[in-house]
């Protein structure tokens, strides 16, 4: 059991978990617009987590850590882990990923919104409070893209994503 | 069969057609070539834009290892009846392969689509799609279109049938025409049709009906100009025809018709009557009075003979008649016929300027059908040659033997002339005094096919009928004188009257004497007896050759009239004594005395003389015993081929 399940903490599916940690830092690197996102040259991928998921967060840094070592392809990266509490207008990352949160999530969209910010979330139906991309394994893996978070002009994904994304509204 | 290919009609289409389908056949192997290709590269292009439609799809996925997704997309496309396999590889290891059942059912008509997948946003090769997709619909696509080709030659074939038919329909007036025009005559006149049509047969038929109508015209005219050209053609043949077998002057039928009646005669006989000199009568009293005396012959046999139907008149030539016997007589009866010709044709007198005119005439007959004209023709030359009225043809006199051998002899001659057979032989003549050669005698010899050596007494006279004669002198006279050129000796040759009286011999002489200078050498021997009727001839001769420096020999001398003062008057340098005095004149006394006559005769006029024919010892002495100068005989020295003679 790689991902512990706290007393407090929210429920997380291990294997999707995973998944999502495998195919979103690949996610990112299909955004034409990705060198503007860079800091300091590096993505600064932020797994956004409530203080009861800081070990699902941890866990997941370190899958990445051993799945992609130090590079997102030809990307130096870093995982920051940070609290839903201390997003700010003023932090500087390429992707947030969001963990469960029952009051953040709106935050992280709107942060995200306005500044360009790629984001991910674990449960599917945050994507209807503005985040952008979710992972859902069912029949096979489904990747949904909310459309409506889309519409911004400092995200450009390939067409071909576009065209094997699940949209909702 | 052939007509048909030759036909206009036939030409046009048969060149349309095949120009046609030589296009077509460009046309059609190009459109082949051409479509083939784009329908494969159509296909082959449907086949590269599902590829490169699903490639980036794929390579996201790839990408993104979904291999769930990419499984999925595999399957979406295999529903496509055209791909049969979708094959993903993630570097170089299979990680999707979807087949369809057409394909697992090994079907191999299909073309191969390969195309790399890049990392998305990257041009990393991550992997390979490789599509089969089937060529079933190029392959239906190929057959529609063949179909439709063929539909369409068949479609071109109806149209060149129809255009063919349409194309002989158009022709076919010509053909009717040309038909008509099969049996066009001038005379007769042809309706052609479609003169109101107003296309080019319309043409046609009006300008050969203009032609026609002219042509018509003419021939009426060509037709009436033959008519009068025929006509006067037949007067003119009638006339001709008359004259080839009539006598003009006598109205008798002439030789040619005789000649035709005696073929066609199964027997019959024939009489020719000639009138002997009737050229004398030409040339004294003219031709108009010869013809006139022509004519009273023929009247006058027309007269004797108008009742006897047996008996038919022709005019041979100018003086002769004939008559011809249809049936034949009995030989007493022609016999008569022919004394009653000869005694009634010169009882007739014919008056010319108070003088009067009479005729003789020889008459040749033959009993016989066979060769009538030939064998009266030998008759009536006997009957001259005998001075008698008339001769009758006798087989068993053999003339036509005679006339046969003469012929023979004459070709022997030409081609003895040809071959260069004559030649001279040469007999010495001895001094009897020193015994010494003084001259030779230049004697003609033809040498024939066997060899053999044929003494001139035998083809001499014949010569001198055919006109070789002349030749034969050249020749005796060219060799002799050649021969001589370089030889010191007299020489002597014969000559005749016919020689002597001839100016193209004379000058021939004078050339040769001049050519090989024997003029000093040669003695020129003439017969005595010719001599005698062509005096003056001779005697100019013989002065012409002395100036030149030649001697004159009188040959034969006492053979005939011996004439001395002839002989004197001639200036002769030798007499030859004739044989017929010397061959026994050791034993006749008169013949001793006329040739001691002789001897001292030409002593006395400083003439040598020469005693021929010398066969034997006896003679020699005698003719020595006589002061005869010279001898000449076989008993001394017969004619040899070279002229190297000895006395012993």
């Amino acid at each position: 059991m790689i991902f512990a399940t706290l007393v407090h903490s929210h429920n997380y599916d291990q294997l999707l978990l995973k998944a999502q940690a495998s195919i979103f830092p690949k996610i990112v690197l299909l955004d034409k617009k990705l060198n503007e996102k860079l800091v300091d040259g590096k993505i600064i991928y932020t797994i956004a987590y409530e203080e009861e998921d800081y070990f699902t967060a941890q866990e997941i840094a370190k899958y990445m850590k051993i799945n992609f070592k130090e590079n997102f392809d030809k990307y130096n990266y870093k995982v920051n882990l940070i609290k839903f509490s201390n997003l700010s207008y003023d932090m500087n990352t390429t992707v947030i990923y969001a963990l469960n949160s029952n009051e953040n999530i709106q935050k992280v969209a709107n942060i995200a919104k306005k500044k360009g910010i790629i984001t991910f979330s674990y449960d599917i139906n945050n994507l209807k409070n503005g985040l952008l991309f979710s992972l859902m394994l069912e029949k096979t893996t489904v990747l949904y893209l909310n459309k409506e978070n889309l519409d911004n002009e400092k995200i450009d994904f390939i067409d071909s994503l576009l065209q094997m994304v699940n949209f909702i509204d | 069969m052939k007509k048909n290919f030759n036909s206009l009609s036939t030409k046009i289409v048969v060149s349309i057609a095949a120009v046609s389908l030589f296009i077509i056949l460009v046309i059609f192997s190009v459109f082949e070539n051409i479509n083939k290709k784009a329908f494969l590269n159509v296909e082959i292009e449907k086949a590269n834009l599902i590829a490169k439609t699903i490639k980036p799809l794929i390579a996201l996925n790839v990408y993104l290892d979904m291999q769930n997704k990419i499984n999925q997309i595999a399957h979406q496309l295999i529903k496509n009846p055209n791909i049969l396999s979708i094959k993903v590889l993630k570097n170089g290891e299979i990680i999707n392969e979807v087949k369809s059942n057409e394909y697992k059912n090994g079907i191999k008509d299909a073309f191969i689509i390969k195309k790399d997948i890049y990392k998305p946003n990257s041009k990393i090769n991550i992997g390979q799609l490789i599509l089969v997709y089937s060529d079933k619909g190029y392959r239906e696509l190929m057959e529609k279109y063949t179909k439709v080709m063929f539909i369409l030659l068949f479609v071109l074939s109806v149209i060149f049938i129809l255009f063919s038919l349409y194309v002989k329909k158009l022709l076919s007036p010509l053909r009717k025409i040309a038909r008509l025009l099969k049996n066009y005559s001038p005379n007769q006149k042809i309706k052609f049709p479609f003169i109101l049509k107003n296309n080019e047969i319309g043409l046609i038929s009006n300008a050969l009906n203009n032609m026609q109508e002219k042509n018509f015209q003419y021939s009426k005219k060509q037709q009436n100009i033959n008519n009068l050209l025929e006509k006067k053609v037949n007067e003119k043949t009638m006339e001709l025809r008359k004259q080839l077998y009539a006598d003009t002057l006598t109205d008798m039928p002439n030789r040619l018709s005789l000649f035709n009646d005696i073929e066609s005669a199964d027997n019959g006989a024939l009489l020719i009557i000639n009138i002997d000199d009737f050229k004398e009568i030409n040339d004294f009293f003219g031709h108009e009075i010869g013809d006139n005396v022509l004519k009273k012959i023929s009247d006058r046999l027309k007269n004797m003979f108008s009742a006897d139907k047996n008996i038919k008149l022709y005019r041979l030539s100018g003086d002769e008649f004939a008559l011809f016997f249809i049936e034949k007589p009995s030989f007493d009866y022609f016999i008569k016929i022919a004394k009653k010709l000869v005694y009634y044709i010169e009882k007739m007198i014919f008056y010319h300027e108070n003088n009067e005119l009479g005729v003789i005439v020889s008459v040749g007959g033959t009993h016989q059908i066979q060769k009538a004209l030939q064998k009266a023709d030998i008759a009536l030359k006997s009957a001259k040659k005998q001075q008698k009225s008339f001769f009758i043809y006798d087989e068993k006199l053999n003339i036509e033997e005679q006339y046969k051998e003469n012929m023979d002899w004459v070709n022997k001659l030409k081609k003895a002339i040809n071959q260069d057979k004559i030649i001279p032989y040469f007999q010495p003549i001895f001094n009897n005094k020193s015994g010494e050669i003084t001259s030779y005698e230049c004697l003609m010899r033809l040498i024939d096919d066997n060899d053999d050596v044929i003494s001139p007494y035998k083809f001499l006279p014949i010569a001198k009928k055919s006109r070789l004669y002349d030749k034969l002198t050249e020749i005796m006279i060219e060799k002799s004188c050649s021969h001589f050129e370089h030889i010191n000796h007299y020489f002597s040759i014969n000559l005749s009257t016919e020689d002597i009286v001839n100016p193209s011999i004379v000058e021939y002489i004078k050339q040769k004497l001049k050519k090989y200078n024997v003029a000093e050498k040669i003695i020129f021997e003439i017969l005595e007896s010719e001599g005698i009727d062509s005096y003056k001839n001779v005697s100019y001769f013989i002065n012409e050759m002395k100036e030149l420096g030649c001697k004159i020999a009188i040959d034969d001398f006492g053979s005939g009239y011996s004439n001395f003062e002839h002989l004197i008057q001639l200036n002769v340098d030798y007499i030859k004594i004739d044989a017929s005095l010397i061959k026994n004149l050791d034993t006749d006394s008169n013949a001793q005395i006329v040739v001691q006559t002789i001897v001292d005769f030409a002593k006395k006029l400083n003439i040598l003389t020469v005693a021929e024919f010398v066969h034997n010892e006896e003679i020699l002495i005698k003719v020595k015993e006589l002061n005869i100068d010279s001898t000449q005989g076989f008993y001394l020295g017969e004619p040899l081929k070279c002229t190297i003679h000895h006395l012993d």
